[in-house]
């Protein structure tokens, strides 16, 4: 008995050591796996099937690329969906690849969405423009991202669950990948929350193309700000006239060091428009830090805190009929 | 034989085995089979998951806390989730799918969502969002009414302040006084609602429906000025312009919707939509009372009040059509385009104009017949329309053509107001005031083409002209100009070159030229028509033009380097300068922006990677102004700004067998701002560098720096649940002048103190989380 339990043990250990091992045996053939089975979608095993079993000095495809397959977890995995592409609607056919039994390297698909790829950015742009065509895409010909060779897949992942890019708190590092002042500015003392994930930078802009300034997602930057910030609409009675016309006249908006996204302070930066009515005309400086910053008369409610808003507090525009002079 | 296309390996030795060794060896193939199934299953079924844990913060700070939900000394609950079903990803033909998710569940800034539908044919989604955002926990006030209200009032003994110049003023409160002040913790949180539904009718037609409700409650900080004038039992009257720091509510709601059907062909698409946004505010006035008044006063009680009002955001409505489409006439000549119209609605009833005092009286901040209607009747047509035309003219070069054209129609009647300054209701205050709506319409051409000169190497030339008019349809002051800059005319050209320097080196490099002529016409009287502000060039010194209608000159250049050094090791480097000079005797002179970016990645091993990034940022704007009508009285200011970014993370996983992965994420951020002032003459024999003046020299600077640790460490238990352990440590230290005349005793003498702080912060926060994956 105690000869065969070790030999259980051991043949259970070799058993285990040749993991998926097959069988030499003079009884019985190993029971046949499962029928082929495309994964994900029929055809796709020319691809994910990669190397025969004879084959032994080359990984299988779940060994070499198991992201590969995780296509399956996507939209682009759906079955059942009559749209949806296999391998080859977005690699090409790929003969080459695929049926390449050399010793050397193998030559690649014939569209690599890969990192160093050689594949043309109009050329990988077209397996992805094939089907999501209009909508967001409507403006992506001569677009800013498309005159610059952006990629589809330079932002977008789709071998993947979660696409970085799709998920607000996971995007903004995407974008920052070329846009880096706005990664600067998203750390100031003023921004909207990019990094905590709740504006983040496709609520405003449209990557796709736009007909806006910007890739702003509405026809102008007013419009789009005002998708949030509708509170600043209007019209008012009494309009002040830049604030009106363009918000980035005074706002920035992905980060500032003055509050709220200020590109400058009051009265600094009422005296880039005004000279003359009221307080507008009087040089500032020290006096705007009152007491504190070593004033010794008694300080002024036009230069401290908000300094002309302490009473202007309708820069945006007011409706109150007494209200002209936007201080009501 | 493989399944699934999934060849098994083999062994390079067989075995031989006796009988029972045989059968587990059958029983372990088959095991390792059904193993395998199952991992490739795992590769292609959506991951679901749950996390829970909680997480201690070590401070109260509105500032660090300010959109997480974690501005409180507290415990917090933290929950994420995501769970997915249907049959769309079983590995059958269905398309079913549903999903369910949330994020930051015990937190202020919680989100949910769920979608169900048919890929390919109908879905349906709903979501929630919501966030706080917290503006301040220093903030106090005398004032009695709840955060979010719209009333306002001092406690009825709180007696009045005499803030003659001279006498004592806010700054010195007597101990009944100091006593009423109480601390608010000023937020404002919107709530979003969301409603989302899309089917696909054949493989050309589709539609979409989106709803969003957005709930705002809470306040914002504004300043106030209070109405002059007032008689005060017990003699003297309410200071003018005096200044109260109030909760200013954000009690509103935004309900967007947006119809959308489109149509995609072979060679092209269209959608048409339908976008409305309806605005409300629940409130048509902010009403509090002052105390502040010009001499000493015999009142008791609420006798030493003077009661005010003053707009807030008036309810409002904007809807819009669009169509928006492109065409490939071949497949080397596309089109695109699109046009909407929009209709922008504003007829809130004006707040009230006839204010009851606490003494019985009634203090009216319009004159007599000075009202000519009781809301404003609004309406702002919006127009746009674009296109653009590419072709591939060779095999090489590519051309294209655009337009664009938007224009702001304010078509609001223009009547004339008088009303009361701030200042007092005496007839000196009286003042005339016009409305006039105002209109603007860009248009812009470019032209742009994008030259292949060799494999990798592009060259790219663009022009861009755009044409932008200002007026007022409608002005009660006939023939009056009302806007300073009638037009303005900018040609703006570029060149950017690219170079992809084999597999490992990407180059971009481009500079752009623009210049901006404004016509400016400083007859025009500023937009409160006749009244005695009123005057020519908006009655600011003569040559002077406020910036945006300024002519100038821009030049942008940017370059851009990547560097894939090494398998392992990515570098950049990229950089930006800008200078504008403006042609104005007057008013902004010149500005520059420089910015320089440092990237490096290195991935030393298939687990394992490190990144760092460096960034500087430095602008300057220098204005020169007049500080009276003298020529020779001019004085300049510099805005002067510096900001540095600096980050390193780092990423080890495969750690005990596979089971621990490591991150760290260390980074430090500083900003700088400041003003510098040069007055070079003597007003009077007034020397501006004197103790008693400091209108010269320079502000002290506005800074802040944010350190920031976060460390995580996070243990697999085994495939399906992990845990993880977060350190975050973030410090905040910051300066800022502005708050210097809010401070109880350093007020100016017709400001109530708000004892509001620059924000600073040393939080440490440690959470714990178990996830489960299923």
């Amino acid at each position: 008995m105690k000869f065969l339990r070790h030999l259980f043990v051991w043949s259970v250990l070799l058993g285990l050591g040749c993991a998926g091992a097959s069988l030499t045996l003079a009884a019985e053939p190993a029971k046949p796996m499962e029928a082929a089975k495309d994964l994900v979608l029929k055809g796709d095993a020319k691809c994910t099937g990669c190397h025969d079993e004879s084959d032994e000095a080359k990984p299988t495809m779940l060994e070499l690329h198991p992201s590969v397959l995780a296509i399956g977890k996507t939209p682009h995995g759906v079955r059942g969906d009559s749209r949806t592409p296999t391998c080859t609607d977005c690699h090409g056919d790929s003969d080459k690849h695929r049926t390449f039994r050399g010793s050397g390297d193998q030559p690649k698909t014939d569209r690599v969405f890969g990192k160093n790829t050689e594949t043309p950015a109009l050329e990988r742009n077209q397996a992805c423009l094939a089907c999501h065509k209009g909508g967001e895409r409507t403006h992506w010909e001569a677009s800013q991202h498309a005159n610059q060779d952006v990629a589809c897949t330079s932002c977008h992942q789709v071998h993947t669950q979660n696409d970085k890019v799709r998920d607000k708190r996971t995007q903004p590092e995407v974008c920052f990948t070329c846009h880096k002042e706005q990664r600067v500015d998203s750390r100031k003392m003023s921004h909207h929350p990019i990094l905590e994930g709740k504006v983040v930078c496709s609520d405003c802009h449209n990557s796709h193309g736009s007909a806006a300034p910007k890739l702003l997602k509405k026809n102008t930057l007013n419009e789009t700000c005002f998708t949030c910030h509708a509170e600043k609409r209007g019209p008012f009675l009494w309009e002040h006239q830049p604030a009106t016309e363009d918000c980035s006249n005074c706002h920035t908006s992905h980060g500032s060091n003055i509050s709220p996204l200020l590109k400058s302070r009051a009265p600094f930066m009422c005296q880039e428009c005004h000279d003359g009515p009221h307080a507008s005309k009087s040089p500032v400086a020290g006096n705007a830090a009152g007491s504190q910053g070593g004033l010794t008369a008694v300080p002024s409610e036009t230069v401290t805190g908000r300094a002309c808003m302490n009473c202007h507090n309708m820069v945006h525009g007011s409706n109150s009929p007494a209200g002209a002079i936007l201080t009501r | 034989m493989g399944y699934g296309g999934i060849d098994m390996k083999t062994c390079s030795e067989k075995k031989r085995f006796g009988v029972l060794a045989l059968a587990v060896s059958g029983a372990l193939a088959q095991m390792s089979a059904h193993a395998e199934d199952l991992d490739v299953k795992a590769l292609t079924t959506p991951t679901n998951f749950v996390e829970l844990g909680a997480a201690n913060v070590s401070q109260t700070s509105a500032k660090f806390g300010e959109y997480n939900g974690l501005n409180k000394d507290a415990v917090y609950g933290i929950g994420n989730f995501s769970v997915q079903g249907g049959g769309a990803h079983d590995g059958s033909d269905g398309t079913r799918q549903w999903q369910v998710k949330g994020r930051d569940i015990g937190l202020t800034s919680r989100e949910f969502g769920a979608t169900i539908g048919d890929q390919g044919q109908w879905n349906l989604g709903i979501g929630y969002d919501e966030l706080q955002h917290n503006l301040t926990n220093t903030y106090q006030t005398p004032q009695q009414g709840s955060m979010g209200g719209n009333n306002f009032t001092l406690p009825a003994n709180f007696g009045a302040i005499n803030s003659a110049t001279g006498q004592p003023s806010a700054r010195t409160l007597n101990a009944n006084q100091l006593g009423a002040f109480h601390t608010e913790e000023v937020s404002t949180t919107r709530k979003n609602t969301s409603f989302n539904a899309g089917y696909i009718f054949n493989p050309q037609w589709s539609t979409k429906f989106e709803y969003n409700h957005l709930d705002q409650s809470g306040a914002k900080l504004i300043g106030t000025g209070a109405q002059g004038g007032i008689n005060l039992t017990g003699g003297s009257s309410g200071r003018g312009e005096a200044n109260n720091i109030l909760m200013n509510p954000t009690n509103y709601t935004t309900d967007t919707y947006n119809l959308a059907f489109n149509w995609v062909g072979d060679k092209g698409s269209l959608t048409a939509s339908y976008f409305a946004s309806v605005f409300r505010d629940a409130n048509n006035s902010l009403n509090w009372q002052n105390n502040l008044e010009t001499g000493a006063s015999a009142c008791v009680g609420v006798n030493c009040f003077q009661n005010n009002s003053m707009s807030t955001a008036p309810s409002n409505t904007f809807q819009q059509l669009n169509l928006i489409g492109n065409y490939a006439f071949s497949s080397s000549t596309k089109l695109s385009g699109g046009l909407s119209y929009g209709r922008n609605t504003q007829d809130a009833s004006y707040g009230p104009t006839t204010i009851g005092q606490p003494n019985g009286t009634t203090a009216n901040s319009m004159q007599a017949g000075g009202l000519p209607q009781s809301s404003l009747d609004g309406s702002v047509v919006t127009t746009h329309a674009d296109l653009k035309l590419t072709n591939q003219t060779t095999k090489d070069l590519v051309l294209s053509a655009g337009f664009k054209y938007n224009e702001r129609d304010n078509q609001t009647s223009s009547n004339t107001y008088k009303y009361y300054n701030l200042g007092g209701l005496a007839a000196g205050q009286a003042y005339t005031a016009v409305n006039t709506p105002y209109s603007n319409r860009k248009t812009q051409y470019d032209l742009a083409a994008d030259y292949r000169l060799a494999k990798g190497q592009n060259l790219r030339l663009a022009y861009e002209y755009d044409d932008i008019k200002r007026w007022c349809d409608h002005n009660a002051v006939a023939g009056a100009e009302c806007v300073a800059s009638p037009s303005s005319r900018e040609n703006k050209l570029g060149l950017t070159y690219r170079l992809k320097a084999g597999d490992s080196v990407s180059l971009t490099t481009g500079y752009t030229y623009s210049k901006l002529d404004g016509d400016f016409n400083n007859t025009y009287l500023s937009p409160i028509g006749n009244s005695p502000q009123a005057g020519i060039n908006g009655k600011d010194v003569p040559g002077f033009v406020a910036y945006p209608y300024a002519s100038r000159t821009q030049d942008i250049f940017k370059a851009g380097v990547t560097w894939q050094a090494t398998e392992q090791l990515d570098l950049g480097l990229t950089g930006r300068y800008s200078h504008d000079k403006y042609d104005a005797t007057l008013g902004v002179q010149n500005g520059k922006t420089t910015s320089i970016n440092l990237d490096a990645t290195y991935t030393y091993s298939e687990n394992g990677s490190v990144s760092a990034y460096a960034s500087w940022q430095n602008s300057d704007r220098n204005m020169q102004n007049q500080g009276s009508n003298t020529a020779t009285q001019n004085w300049t200011d510099k805005l002067s700004q510096d900001d540095q970014a600096f980050g390193l993370s780092a990423k080890q996983g495969g750690l005990m067998g596979g089971k621990l992965e490591l991150m760290g994420d260390v980074s430090y951020s500083f900003g700088k701002s400041g003003y510098s002032t040069q007055v070079p003459y003597t007003s009077g024999a007034t020397l501006c560098s004197l103790s008693t003046q400091l209108t010269c020299g320079s502000t002290p600077d506005v800074k802040s720096t944010l350190t920031s640790l976060k460390l995580t460490g996070t243990y697999s238990i085994d495939k399906k649940s992990k845990v993880a352990l977060i350190y975050l440590y973030q410090k905040l230290n910051s300066n800022d002048y502005y708050y210097n005349g809010y401070q109880y005793g350093y007020t100016p003498n017709r400001v109530m103190p708000s004892n509001e702080q620059a924000p600073n912060y040393n939080v440490n926060v440690i959470a714990v989380t178990y996830t489960y994956i299923f």
